[in-house]
């Protein structure tokens, strides 16, 4: 599951680098992170026990180490695949299932505010594609069945 | 110039429509042809989005371009997040034929087809290359002489920059250059480009969010900085509201943040309360009141060039 998604050669290749841990915004500020591990593990088989630690959630998707790695790869690609497994095995902070779900329901993350937007004299606000971004997200949920 | 569209997002006319007011009035100020159009969702959201489907994230934000692209318009937004998103997808449906084609297959049920034609802009670069650090100039009723303002631009300014291509990905300039422009003197400091770390308050990281702010305004007290600029809601929040909160707990930095559009408007002329900025939950009036006592310079266009230009009040 995991080795679909990732480039365990390119992986192998940055567990001997580590060059951007010391530019990555949560190695530097968030005592205990460090994809370097997690990368590791990764090469060796070993990662089913990230799956639950706050690690995966703290790359900020900044994408600051994709744009210094020497192999345009970065710890980045690590930690996004380690999070698609855990959300596919049901582990999500709470906050990250709220806002799927509100996403799933409405095809947003908030609505307009309304009685602020009067107070200010801005216009009313556009319509939402909401209705038909779900149709045809259940066309892609139907399709996804029909291919097993 | 081709007219565009107004991606807003979902975060700023949610939470802070007064953005959206300040972002109208600028665009207004220079006459720009833009417009709302009916039918964006969230461009979508990549943390929350991706992480949980990525086939969803691709497909809403290929829907998204598909609107534009069949209207002959190109996208401007206010919001770092929504350029990045959208236009990483543009870039991953340009380079693979096979998936955009999969993709096209569900948005004609829609009646939409993704070309990937539509330009995709955040603000900042678009003022920057498309209005014009020249053409600010000479519209400045007073600007920022004297000011030490610093920049944030936001990670999703311009990262991924394979996708996004306006700026230096490690070095950007066009945020500086327009603060330049306004007169203001723009303080490096060692978190600048730094992430503003507001990700962390979307998966159940309270504290950690806090913790990065911190490091940031802590820094910039000690500069002595009299505000900070930057043109991202997610940034905004991170800074405005959990500043808010970090004060109310007893902690005090007194760092004004000021969205790009609002800078612009009062450098054009509109009042602070025209412009929404007292919606603010920081106070704003520290460094409101320092630039009332800051001499007046107006812009610096040539004299024909200040009379030719057009005044729009
Ligand atoms: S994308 Fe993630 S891993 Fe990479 S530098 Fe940013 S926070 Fe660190
Ligand atoms: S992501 Fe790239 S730069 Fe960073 S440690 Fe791995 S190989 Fe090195």
């Amino acid at each position: 599951m995991l080795g679909a998604a990732l480039n365990i050669k390119l992986l192998e290749m940055c567990s001997k680098c580590g060059a951007c841990y010391s530019i990555c915004p949560s190695c530097v500020n968030l005592p205990g992170y460090d994809p370097r591990e997690v990368i590791q593990d990764i090469v060796a088989g070993d990662w089913e026990k990230w799956l639950l630690s706050k690690s995966i959630w703290q790359c900020l998707e900044c994408h600051y180490c994709l744009e210094m790695c020497y192999q345009h790869y970065g710890f980045e690609n690590a930690m996004t695949a380690m999070r698609a497994v855990a959300t596919k095995r049901g582990i999500f902070p709470v906050q990250v299932k709220r806002g799927w779900e509100m996403f799933a329901k409405t095809g947003k993350l908030g609505e307009p505010a309304m009685p602020a937007r009067k107070k200010m004299n801005l216009p009313a606000p556009a319509a939402s594609g909401g209705e038909e971004l779900k149709k045809i997200y259940a066309l892609l949920k139907e399709k996804r069945r029909g291919q097993g | 110039m081709k007219d565009f569209a107004v991606f807003w997002g979902c975060t700023i006319q949610a939470r802070f429509p007064f953005l959206e007011k300040s972002t109208r009035m600028v665009l207004d100020a220079f006459k720009l042809p833009h417009r709302d159009v009916d039918g964006f969702t969230c461009c979508p959201e990549k943390s929350l989005v991706n992480n949980v489907d990525h086939a969803a994230f691709v497909l809403t934000a290929a829907r998204n371009v598909a609107l534009v692209d069949g209207m002959g318009l190109d996208i401007v937004s206010p919001c770092t997040g929504c350029v990045s998103n959208l236009a990483t997808v543009k870039g991953e449906l340009k380079a693979n034929p096979v998936e955009r084609t999969a993709v096209n297959g569900l948005l004609k049920a829609a009646g939409k087809e993704f070309k990937g034609n539509a330009k995709l802009t955040h603000l900042v670069p678009f003022f920057h290359d498309s209005v014009g650090v020249f053409a600010i100039k000479q519209r400045i009723k007073k600007d920022f002489s004297g000011m030490r303002l610093a920049v944030h631009y936001g990670c999703h300014m311009m990262r991924p920059s394979h996708a996004l291509r306006n700026d230096d990905p490690l070095d950007p300039k066009k945020f500086d250059n327009l603060l330049a422009a306004l007169g203001a003197v723009s303080l490096q400091h060692p978190t600048k480009l730094q992430c503003c770390g507001q990700g962390l308050d979307r998966v159940d990281q309270h504290d950690n969010a806090l913790h990065m702010a911190r490091v940031k305004l802590k820094e910039l007290k000690s500069l002595g900085a009299d505000g900070l600029v930057l043109c991202c809601p997610s940034c905004f929040l991170q800074f405005d509201n959990n500043q808010f909160l970090m004060e109310k707990e007893g902690e005090k930095f007194g760092i004004p943040i000021i969205y790009f559009t609002e800078l612009l408007g009062l450098a054009l002329g509109y009042t602070a309360e025209e412009l929404g900025m007292n919606s603010h939950r920081v106070d704003v009036e520290p460094f409101l009141e320092k630039w009332k006592r800051s001499p007046l310079v107006a812009g610096s266009g040539t004299i024909d060039e200040a009379l030719n230009a057009v005044v729009a009040f």
